[in-house]
């Protein structure tokens, strides 16, 4: 079995078989975007939701929303992926430390709406979620199945 | 970063926790602690993501603090989930085997020791004033706590911090002390640093 890990920052595709895996999402969002009829699939740890300056599109496109978004879906067509098969499910966006700032200034909040708005303009259904909450997550999209696992210390793992 | 900066924040990492360290000593009636040699890293953000990958699932309990006034930063202070468990029944009359709300509150309490005493040697040593916030806990996978961390101080492409590893002699107590400094204020403590203590 082909278990690929995909860090912060890092937008990876798989095809055909295997899976890709992000471990500890906290306010981090991971983003999978798969096509089902040709099985294949990416998968983005998407760290804050704006870029500050064009050279981040460059450097490390999947660290922001904004930047990281259009490159995963280059990426994904790239492998030959079709953009109407697309399909989005993301998890994370967690505000581990709820003493620290209210929910709407955490960001992991930020971050869910940040990936969400990227989404919506590139017309990307989103079809599976698990965001928020206080915990930290771990993301794995198979990408034979399309079947996109969830787990939470301490919880099962739920499909989204 | 030149070897001398990093030398000297390594020292910045010796001296804070073993402020830190002599305070949990003296919560554990004297116990001995000791300090693995303090890192002082400058990595790219990549590298920096990738710092804690083989422990990323590791259960830790992580206390975690803004630090404002002279210096912007972050500190965290994050102990395996076996370290709390024992140091919170060396402390305490729990004995049960689940982190309890009062047990998390009692390890907050630790953390908020800790990191304010790391602060006030650093402070002794610069004359820079270094205010800690409340102080938030959270239980979870190592990448999670340490992913939010750096998020919460929105690092750029190239990220500093001083790690500064201790254990107890006697039981197997440990864990680590992260400061995570703002980067242009990385630079102001190693030059205050730098101009008193270097040739």
């Amino acid at each position: 079995m082909n278990d690929v890990f995909v860090n912060m920052g890092q937008i990876v595709v798989l095809r055909s078989t295997g899976s890709l895996i992000t471990v500890g999402l906290g306010s981090c969002i991971g983003v999978t975007l798969y096509d089902r009829a040709n099985k294949v699939g990416v998968m983005g740890h998407i760290f804050l939701g704006r870029s500050r300056s064009p050279q981040d599109a460059v450097t490390l496109p999947g660290k922001y929303a904004d930047t990281g978004i259009p490159a995963m879906v280059q990426a994904v067509l790239a492998a030959g992926a079709a953009p109407k098969n697309l399909q989005a499910k993301i998890a994370g966006g967690a505000h581990l430390f709820p003493t620290l700032a209210a929910l709407e200034n955490s960001i992991g909040y930020q971050n869910t709406l940040a990936v969400r708005q990227q989404l919506q303009r590139l017309q990307l259904p989103l079809t599976g979620e698990a965001t928020g909450g206080n915990r930290g997550r771990k993301m794995q999209l198979d990408v034979a199945t399309g079947k996109v696992m969830v787990q939470s210390i301490g919880q099962p793992p739920i499909d989204i | 970063m030149d070897p001398i900066r990093l030398d000297v924040l390594r020292e910045v990492g010796n001296v804070g926790a073993s402020h830190a360290i002599t305070a949990l000593s003296k919560m554990l009636d004297g116990q001995k602690l000791e300090l693995v040699i303090p890192e002082a890293c400058w990595l790219s953000f990549e590298d920096a993501a990738k710092f804690m990958s083989e422990d990323s699932e590791r259960l830790v309990v992580g206390i975690y603090m803004h630090v404002s006034g002279d210096v912007q930063g972050h500190m965290a202070f994050l102990l395996p989930l076996d370290s709390a468990m024992l140091l919170i029944r060396r402390l305490t009359s729990e004995r049960g085997d689940a982190l309890t709300e009062m047990a998390l509150s009692t390890l907050q309490e630790i953390g908020n020791i800790m990191i304010t005493s790391y602060l006030n040697a650093l402070n002794a040593m610069t004359d820079l004033v270094l205010h800690p916030s409340v102080p938030g806990v959270a239980v979870d996978m190592t990448g999670a706590i340490w992913q939010s961390v750096l998020a919460g101080a929105q690092v750029a492409e190239q990220v500093t911090f001083i790690k500064t590893e201790f254990r107890t002699a006697e039981t197997p107590i440990g864990g680590h002390i992260i400061f995570l400094p703002a980067d242009d204020d990385f630079q102001r403590i190693a030059a205050v640093l730098g101009a008193r203590n270097l040739p």
